[in-house]
């Protein structure tokens, strides 16, 4: 998997692109959780739209990263997420905790305000 | 899962001269190191013991000897290369006739060019490649006995999963994620990614139904003691059993049971539970 890291404001958008899977995608995503929020970046948005496969590794390792921004003080909220996504989310009843978004600036504004001006 | 060196040396066959050039632009692009042949007797010359390339990306229908004929040549060589075979051939004879031939990987023509790039970068190296035994090669009874490593669970992955190619592409998905789950959970709990231990997969098909069977080598586990699997969560705390699995030192998980019952028709476990079978019911025609 790659990630394409970008900013808007204070805002880190990473888009995911290729296999989330156990022992593929998901140490990368890990990895550049970790450095952002040891970097003191606490709000993510992550681009769901370019996830080729999803497992429950990967979900896993969502999750315990959306824990980890959320210790940090921060969130983390999803963008784009495909219909096999969404179901996966759904069956696994993370629909009802995270914060799912099909565009880009309602993902960055969920922030609030100062996020889009900040930095 | 190990990394595979980046830039491979690759050998294309293929009778289709404008397919080969698409091809080396494609994968040079990507940083590899390209050759082709338009034909068996050319790629063998070229291959020699085969020590040369690492990797073999082989068209079936060639002039004057088959692909698959060309695939068990390049079987008995000294230095075998992986070879990937790619075919607009979608009869399950082919491939079924390539996973007994060691065929590395399949991909089918016509094919977008991120599949072939994706294919090519996540191939292992040849000294790395296990074999996978062929119990039966049959359309309706396939069985496999493969060595239990993360690697191979991609390769069963893509040859069982392209004998149901036709099938719709949410029941397609559906049946994917959940033999993806199972398949994994059998190779890291039941052979702890050992590759000396073996997981056995037999996949059978009716006009009614898809059954795949999953036999690990481990002992199985304890359904009651499961307090790290999200199928224990109360249904307003999805996320209750990571603590569990962080106290345990576990990596994140837990998801695939929940998943996988939620994507198959039945989910039946042996009693010690080192064995599943997953049912999908299917539509007559589908």
């Amino acid at each position: 998997m790659r990630v394409i890291e970008r900013r808007i404001g204070d805002v880190t958008i990473l888009q995911l692109i290729g296999r989330l899977e156990l022992e593929t995608g998901d140490l990368i995503l890990r990895d550049t959780i970790n450095r952002l929020v040891e970097d003191g970046q606490v709000k993510l948005v992550l681009d769901m739209k370019d996830v080729t496969r999803l497992d429950s590794a990967g979900i896993g390792m969502l999750v315990s990263k959306y824990l980890t921004v959320r210790r940090a003080g921060g969130s983390i909220k999803f963008l784009h997420p495909t219909e096999r996504t969404d179901h996966l989310m759904d069956i696994t009843k993370l629909t009802t905790v995270f914060e799912m978004f099909d565009d880009e600036a309602s993902a960055v504004k969920s922030f609030g305000d100062a996020s889009i001006h900040g930095v | 899962m190990a990394q595979p060196p980046f830039g491979r040396r690759i050998l294309v066959v293929d009778d289709d001269r404008g397919l080969r050039h698409v091809l080396s632009e494609l994968l040079q692009g990507a940083g590899h190191t390209l050759a082709t042949a338009g034909d068996g007797p050319e790629a063998l010359e070229m291959l020699g013991d085969g020590s040369g390339f690492d990797l073999v990306l082989l068209d079936i229908g060639l002039p004057s000897m088959s692909g698959l004929d060309v695939l068990a040549r390049i079987r008995t060589m000294e230095s075998p290369p992986l070879v990937i075979v790619m075919t607009a051939d979608d009869t399950s004879a082919t491939l079924l006739e390539a996973v007994r031939r060691q065929a590395y990987r399949y991909i089918r023509k016509p094919f977008p060019p991120s599949a072939i790039i994706e294919v090519v970068s996540e191939a292992g190296t040849p000294a790395s490649a296990l074999s996978i035994e062929v119990i039966s090669a049959k359309p309706e009874w396939l069985e496999l006995v493969a060595p239990c490593t993360l690697e191979m669970a991609d390769r069963i992955q893509s040859f069982v999963l392209h004998l149901e190619a036709h099938l719709p592409e949410a029941v397609l998905e559906a049946v994917a994620s959940a033999f993806r789950e199972l398949l994994t959970n059998a190779i890291e709990w039941g052979g702890k990614f050992d590759p000396n231990r073996k997981v056995r997969i037999s996949c059978v098909r009716t006009n009614r139904l898809l059954l795949y069977r999953i036999a690990d080598p481990g002992e199985g586990f304890d359904i009651d003691k499961l307090r790290h699997a999200a199928i224990t969560n109360p249904d307003d705390d999805p996320m209750r059993h990571l603590q569990v699995r962080e106290e345990q030192g576990l990596r994140p998980g837990g998801f695939g049971l929940a998943m996988t019952r939620s994507l198959v028709d039945d989910l039946i476990y042996n009693e010690a539970r080192n064995e599943v079978i997953l049912i999908k019911y299917l539509d007559e025609g589908e």
